[in-house]
């Protein structure tokens, strides 16, 4: 029992906005789809919800072909970037929306929406109309309409995008805490990586019409199929001629292993906790390296200093051609 | 979220008794207040006053007149019955102009101001043309009670699509979408989405478009023939009591058609509050 996506297709005019993707999402899982903008991520869940239709391939939920299926009989919750609120409705109206649909009983719809709003902390606000919530309150009421008709898939389009820093930090964590008593499958587009390896259980990368990966946010961070997601999911910067996280360097300042390319420290940056260097190796390399304060305290580190850098151990390398061109 | 700014929300921004404006708007409505007083409160008082000259019984004997009061049942009954037809085919056009596309678009956009922009004079000649003795169409309204409601149905078919095409045109169709998804068919995310959405502005565009079909003159002097008890409207019986030197039954008149416009517009304002409300 799954959400299973075969062979779907998408084309808008000439530009291909989804191939050939086949793709399966296990019951009860937080699953994000992360790409850039333009991808394909959105019109994956749009297909997926009923919102847009395949040109070819696909889509069955929970062991039913939903392909043929419109929105409204495949009871999926919707959650949109800009909440998407009946404006003219309060809160509570706007959560009673799909159980009134569904001519459930008055006193029902009372109970469920009651509990749904305490759900997502909203019980105070029940009679206010969404224009006197902010906009993480306004989405929390989407969320608590989207779950109202007790969704076989809940589906988030970048959810937070339309929120200030704080505010998505803070929806980002409750949205997990939420998922992990409620246990419903859920799907949400982001294309923020940090979001997407903090939240989600596993995450699906959609570049360019295609899937580039599917793994634990683990996985894709430490095993990289492509250097499409190396680089999407963190910094990378080239070490003799390899690609690797800044990170994942070692810097000595006496020469102690072999093979450790050697060179000029040309700039530190002191982040708060974090020294970022930039240094040029002897093979005209220019390579950044990551470290803490008291590291690269201990090492006295500073500008003109002669170090030797090496891959840490365990560290995440990619062979690469030169083409690593414009990588920061 | 936080307390502070939970207070600042529920803390209506209320107004003292005393006036808060700056030197510049102090202007503003110094110059909004005379513009309107010169334009139309003055006329207006002037009307309503010479209208109380006669008397109670003055007025009363006034609009009860048999051949009057015809006039004012066929202005208010045709008016009334373009206003609902405008509500329903007004929102239509200005949906189709919205939501779809199709070749000749930009031009039928064009063409809907035409009723509202021409002459109203030039409009009867049109009507008389197509709907006159010697119609083209074989169909023969004029001097009939029907010629008035045309005559009114194209000079104010601009209205309500003009009100109620920018409303659409800002809707966010994400919020039918999310109607959709929560199982509501397209005509339920029409009642219980869209149109409370629109509601304020089909009644702004049905209230001017009453309005201006209970004033209505230019467009259907030529078409109706005027017939007394058949094709007469209020405003020609206005204008008849002026030229027999009866200014005070031409007021008497005008008063009940400004009195009847007004209750209207209150009634649309009442009603529309009440449906936004309800969703």
């Amino acid at each position: 029992m799954s959400i299973d996506v075969t062979g779907i297709s998408k084309r808008y005019g000439d530009f291909v906005a989804l191939e050939d993707i086949n793709l399966t999402l296990p019951t009860g899982q937080l699953t994000a789809l992360l790409g850039p903008s333009g991808g394909g991520k959105t019109t994956l869940l749009r297909i997926i919800a009923g919102l847009e239709t395949p040109d070819s391939g696909s889509v069955v939920i929970e062991g039913t072909d939903a392909t043929r299926l419109p929105v409204q009989k495949r009871n999926v919750g919707f959650v949109f970037q800009h909440y998407a609120a009946f404006k003219h409705m309060s809160v509570a109206r706007n959560v009673a929306f799909g159980l009134e649909i569904r001519k459930t009983p008055r006193a029902d719809i009372k109970r469920r929406v009651d509990e749904l709003l305490a759900l997502v902390h909203l019980s105070q606000f029940a009679d206010r109309l969404p224009a006197q919530l902010s906009g993480g309150q306004r989405q929390r009421m989407a969320l608590a309409r989207a779950l109202a008709v007790q969704p076989t898939v809940l589906l988030l389009d970048e959810p937070f995008g339309a929120l200030d820093a704080k505010v998505r930090k803070e929806l980002r964590d409750w949205l997990r805490r939420l998922h992990d008593e409620m246990h419903v499958t859920t799907v949400f587009v982001t294309h923020d990586q940090e979001e997407a390896l903090e939240v989600s259980d596993e995450i699906v990368v959609v570049n360019d019409g295609r899937v580039e990966q599917v793994g634990s946010p683990d996985q894709l961070y430490d095993a990289p199929a492509s250097d499409f997601v190396m680089r999407f999911l963190g910094d990378v910067t080239t070490l003799g001629g390899h690609a690797i996280r800044p990170h994942d360097i070692d810097v000595q300042v006496t020469p102690q292993v072999a093979g450790a390319a050697e060179g000029t420290v040309a700039r530190v940056l002191r982040v708060g906790f974090e020294v970022r260097l930039t240094v040029h190796t002897l093979d005209g390399e220019e390579v950044l390296v990551q470290l803490t304060r008291t590291h690269a305290r201990s090492l006295r580190l500073e500008e003109g200093a002669t170090v030797w850098l090496s891959p840490a151990e365990g560290a995440t390398v990619m062979p690469r051609a030169a083409a690593l061109s414009g990588s920061s | 979220m936080s307390v502070s700014e939970d207070v600042a929300r529920r803390a209506p921004a209320r107004r003292t008794a005393t006036h808060d404006l700056t030197r510049t708007s102090g202007i503003g409505l110094g110059v909004t207040m005379i513009w309107f007083s010169l334009l139309v409160l003055v006329p207006l008082a002037a009307v309503v006053a010479t209208a109380a000259a006669g008397g109670l019984g003055g007025f009363w004997s006034a609009i009860s007149n048999e051949q009057t009061a015809a006039a004012i049942k066929l202005t208010v009954l045709s008016a009334f019955a373009v206003t609902v037809v405008n509500i329903v085919v007004g929102t239509t056009i200005s949906w189709v102009l919205v939501r779809d596309g199709f070749p000749g678009k930009k031009l039928l956009e064009l063409v809907i101001d035409i009723p509202f922009a021409l002459p109203t004079i030039v409009a009867g000649l049109v009507l008389v043309s197509l709907y006159g003795n010697d119609s083209p169409l074989g169909l023969h309204v004029a001097n009939t009670e029907y010629s008035v409601f045309l005559a009114f149905l194209f000079v104010t078919l601009p209205f309500v699509v003009r009100t109620v095409q920018p409303v659409l045109e800002q809707l966010d169709p994400e919020i039918e979408e999310a109607a959709a998804s929560l199982g509501a068919s397209r005509l339920t995310t029409f009642r219980r989405v869209v149109l409370p959405a629109l509601v304020p502005a089909i009644a702004a565009g049905a209230a001017l478009s009453f309005a201006r079909a209970v004033g209505e003159y230019g467009s259907l002097v030529l078409l109706s023939g005027n017939l007394p008890f058949r094709s007469e409207v209020t405003s020609v019986r206005i204008l008849a009591a002026i030229e027999n030197d009866n200014r005070s039954s031409a007021a008497a008149i005008a008063t009940l058609l400004l009195l009847i416009s007004l209750a209207v517009i209150v009634l649309l304002d009442v009603v529309q509050r009440r449906v936004a409300r309800r969703g």
